[in-house]
């Protein structure tokens, strides 16, 4: 990515004006010029101390793809009382020397009772007629009034279902959060991630004849890594709700489920593996054949394969493409409505979790 | 079937999963050539590592060269990697090319086309191709009408059990409005019109694509997008090189051939065709040709008025010396051939009544842009006569298709000052700025499309003939004289042009 980053002084006592006059002087050019603002979305992101440096980073990198209006707040509720502002810009320098396009990070560092009210600077911060999407990295308290408030500024939310220690609960509180009419659509990276198992995993079903095995289908296995589990219980959440499988009862310490499908019973095994990829493979069975897709153990490369037996029918390996953080809220990003898929999935996961 | 088809779709029916095509075989003609090298296969090497392309995917390469498939796939292996500076995945590579086949063979004699016939069917048994077949002719387009009559008579022009058979067909598309007639002729004898898919990859370009979404995505100008607020359009298409190791094919082509008869006549029909009432292949292309059919024709003997032919001489571009056409390697030294063309253009429509287009393309001018200005009509009524309003001018709104993609438009603005002093500020906006995502290549847009079975960005046979019908007379008037006006590298084109416009008392603006 070519381009600069600038950065202003801030401040503690900055007010909304003086932080969009400073914003409008980071757009100045040497040459006296000013640079165009160019923005396509409000992103608001609520992080801890910890997370901010690494967070901040990738909300810059996400410049480039999305310009946008970022507003990063980072909270410390048990802190002394203390609100401080810092202003940056990634100026893109694309096709000359001096910078042509902004896009503007806000970063507002909220300690004491201010942390618990972060809406009351992200609001006067957002640039209007611009979709808002709200980001939180870490751990969350959907059920908390500060959610409530804050999500009450946005058109999606994008969560990490990982980032919370109990994955279970997490998934659950999602769900509830789908349910409410009050919510705007949620978006979870988990999810995102998926995305390019889930289409090779379709491609192994790309002729007639193979086609007709989904229905056939009658035993699958997922190995995952810790830290994966969400991912692949949402995995199985969207195979068994597009093939229209019921969960039925989960045993060997819940790795196990079964499920009554369209033409039986079908039974998955959810295996943890090596920690070096969340999602390692893929394998379903029917009476014919197998159908696979694994990811290179160092490459990020996925092979996928049909068998029938021990005949290989089809084979190919590509790209699995990047789940660098940055990568996957791009990809949330790109979209604004309800994924109802996910939703279907998501509720479906749930499901096999409370049997 | 029926039902297979379904389940099929339920996993792959969804929004966020992108669409991929149904298996399929792509069988390339003239295969050992250059475009195959490196265009065509990087392409579907990109779509394949993306995983764009279906599982079930196969390549086959024919020429008259002898080659086996690991030859050739080490030569296009070859080509990828000096693309690519060696960035290319050996495990990728290796399960890509595991489904591309060569065979030599004459295209002109029916063998071959037997031989192609078995392999095609070893295929699909193989690797579950499932009977679809794309056919490219990337061959001398002098052999384009026996690879159409072979694959016709093998039977070739329909996909094997129930799958589909398609030919794309690069331009040029003929020579004039009469081989392309003949050509549209031949290709349609033995395959329907939806089947074929005439490719111009200037269409599969973003920042072409990025002119329908500025016109029919914005409210706000289509109000203003007719003769009751446009002066005149400029559409410019130039290139600072010269015709390089190409004189030969130059000098058969010339600048209205190889650019003005497909690129050019594209971008016009994007900037003047009216809203289509959706995104789909016939409702975009009908509109397209629409336009070519309102075009006024340019009768021979007024051609002077209303076309100027030019050829470089040496001169100076971006600090070096070059060599004028007639210098150049297999060119004659007496040509006539056109390096640059200027035409002015009315759309006999009720949107554009009365609307010159002003057209620009050549070589050798001073820079590398492609853009269209709509250039609007002066305010009606200047409230500020009595201060300077020297500065102010037209609005102008300009979109820029390459080298930076992006809109810019001009304005009056108050100078600050305690007088009314008014200038023209040019407001810009680089897509290429707000948005870095690398645009895809536009041979894979264009691929994938094929593959897909969606011939919205293919030229249809009525859109390459309207558009020869229009310069057909002046390319006659042309091939009768033995002059051309000249201007040296470097410049705008020749005096001639220049005339052209203040004959109307307007200017060519600089790009």
């Amino acid at each position: 990515m070519i381009g600069e980053t600038r950065q202003a002084p801030g401040g503690a006592r900055m007010n909304v004006g003086q932080i969009e006059r400073e914003l409008g002087k980071l757009r100045t050019n040497d040459d006296g010029t000013l640079a165009l603002r160019s923005s396509v979305l409000n992103l608001i992101v609520v992080t801890d101390e910890e997370s901010a440096q690494k967070i901040t980073g990738s909300v810059s990198k996400l410049a480039g793809r999305h310009p946008a209006r970022a507003v990063v707040l980072i909270a410390d509720p048990e802190g002394e009382p203390n609100v401080d502002v810092g202003l940056s810009a990634f100026c893109n320098v694309r096709g000359g020397s001096s910078a042509q396009v902004c896009a503007e990070q806000v970063t507002i560092h909220a300690e004491g009772p201010a942390a618990r009210h972060l809406e009351s600077f992200a609001g006067p911060l957002l640039i209007p007629d611009l979709p808002v999407f709200l980001w939180y990295p870490g751990r969350f308290s959907p059920r908390s009034q500060e959610f409530a408030a804050m999500a009450d500024l946005a058109d999606r939310v994008i969560v990490d279902s990982a980032a919370s220690q109990n994955h279970e609960t997490c998934l659950r509180e999602i769900a509830a959060l789908i349910g409410d009419p009050e919510m705007p659509a949620i978006g979870d990276l988990q999810w995102v991630g998926l995305s390019p198992w889930r289409s090779l995993l379709a491609d192994t079903f790309g002729t007639p004849e193979r086609a007709g095995d989904l229905e056939k289908i009658e035993s699958a296995e997922i190995l995952y890594a810790p830290g994966g589990e969400n991912r692949a219980l949402l995995l199985l959440g969207w195979l068994a709700s597009t093939l229209g499988w019921r969960p039925e009862c989960r045993n060997g310490g819940g790795q196990n489920i079964e499920f009554s499908g369209p033409s039986g019973r079908i039974v998955v095994v959810l295996s943890p593996d090596s920690p070096d990829a969340r999602l390692r493979r893929i394998r379903l069975y029917s009476e014919e054949y197998s159908f696979q897709v694994s990811r290179h153990r160092e490459l990020s490369h996925a092979r996928t394969t049909v068998m029938r037996g021990d005949e290989l029918l089809a084979e190919r390996t590509v790209h699995l493409g990047s789940f660098d953080l940055g990568v996957l809220v791009g990809e949330e990003l790109r979209y604004r409505g309800r994924d109802e898929a996910y939703e279907r999935s998501l509720l479906e996961a749930v499901e096999i979790l409370d049997l | 079937m029926a039902d297979t088809q379904v389940m099929q779709n339920i996993l792959r029916d969804e929004q966020r999963l992108p669409r991929v095509p149904e298996p399929g075989v792509m069988v390339i003609f003239g295969a050992s050539g250059d475009l195959t090298s490196r265009k065509l296969v990087p392409a579907l090497y990109e779509l394949a590592a993306q995983r764009r392309l279906p599982l079930e995917f196969a390549v086959i390469g024919i020429s008259r060269t002898e080659m086996s498939h690991e030859e050739f796939r080490g030569r296009l292996r070859k080509t990828l990697e000096e693309q690519r500076s060696g960035e290319v995945s050996d495990d990728v590579w290796e399960s890509f090319s595991n489904g591309i086949f060569y065979m030599p063979g004459d295209s002109k004699k029916t063998e071959t086309y037997g031989e192609l016939k078995e392999l095609l069917k070893r295929l699909d048994s193989e690797r579950g191709t499932q009977g679809n077949r794309a056919f490219y002719l990337s061959s001398s387009p002098s052999l384009f009408p026996a690879i159409v009559e072979n694959l016709g008579e093998a039977g070739l022009n329909r996909g094997e059990d129930g799958g589909w058979s398609r030919l794309v067909v690069e331009k040029p598309f003929g020579r004039d409005l009469g081989s392309a007639r003949e050509l549209n002729v031949e290709l349609q004898r033995y395959f329907d019109e939806t089947q074929i898919y005439r490719i111009d990859h200037y269409l599969g370009k973003e920042t072409v694509q990025n002119i329908l979404a500025l016109r029919f995505a914005n409210g706000i100008f289509e109000p203003v997008w007719n003769q009751h607020y446009v002066d005149h359009v400029q559409i410019t298409v130039a290139e600072d090189i010269g015709v390089g190791s190409r004189g030969a094919f130059y000098e058969e082509a010339g600048a209205m051939r190889d650019i003005v008869q497909n690129h050019v006549m594209q971008v016009l029909c994007l900037t003047a065709m009216e809203p289509p009432v959706t995104f789909d292949a016939e409702s975009v292309r009908e509109e397209k040709v629409k336009v070519l059919r309102a075009v006024r024709p340019i009768p021979e003997h007024e051609v002077e008025d209303y076309a100027v032919r030019g050829q470089y001489e040496r001169g100076w571009v971006w600090g070096e010396e070059v060599p004028g056409y007639r210098e150049e390697k297999n060119v004659d030294p007496e040509s006539v051939t056109e390096t640059f063309v200027a035409l002015k253009v009315f759309v006999d429509n009720w949107r554009w009544a009365r609307v010159p287009f002003y057209i620009r393309a050549g070589k050798r001018l001073p820079k590398k842009a492609t853009e269209v200005a709509i250039q609007f009509h002066s305010s009606p009524h200047t409230p500020f006569a009595r201060d300077d309003t020297e500065g102010l001018e037209p609005n102008v709104l300009v979109i820029r298709v390459q080298p930076e993609e992006g809109l810019s438009l001009k304005i009056g603005a108050k100078v600050p000052g305690t007088g009314f002093e008014v200038s023209s500020v040019n407001m810009d906006l680089l897509y290429g700025t707000a948005f870095l995502e690398e645009a895809p290549d536009a041979y894979q847009r264009l691929l994938l499309d094929l593959m897909l079975g969606d011939p919205t960005l293919f030229i249809r046979a009525d859109e390459a003939e309207g558009a020869w019908r229009i310069l057909d007379p002046v390319m006659r008037h042309w091939s009768q004289k033995r002059e051309v006006s000249f201007y040296p590298a470097g410049t705008w084109g020749p005096e001639e042009a220049d005339a052209l416009l203040e004959r109307d008392g307007r200017e060519w603006r600089r790009p």
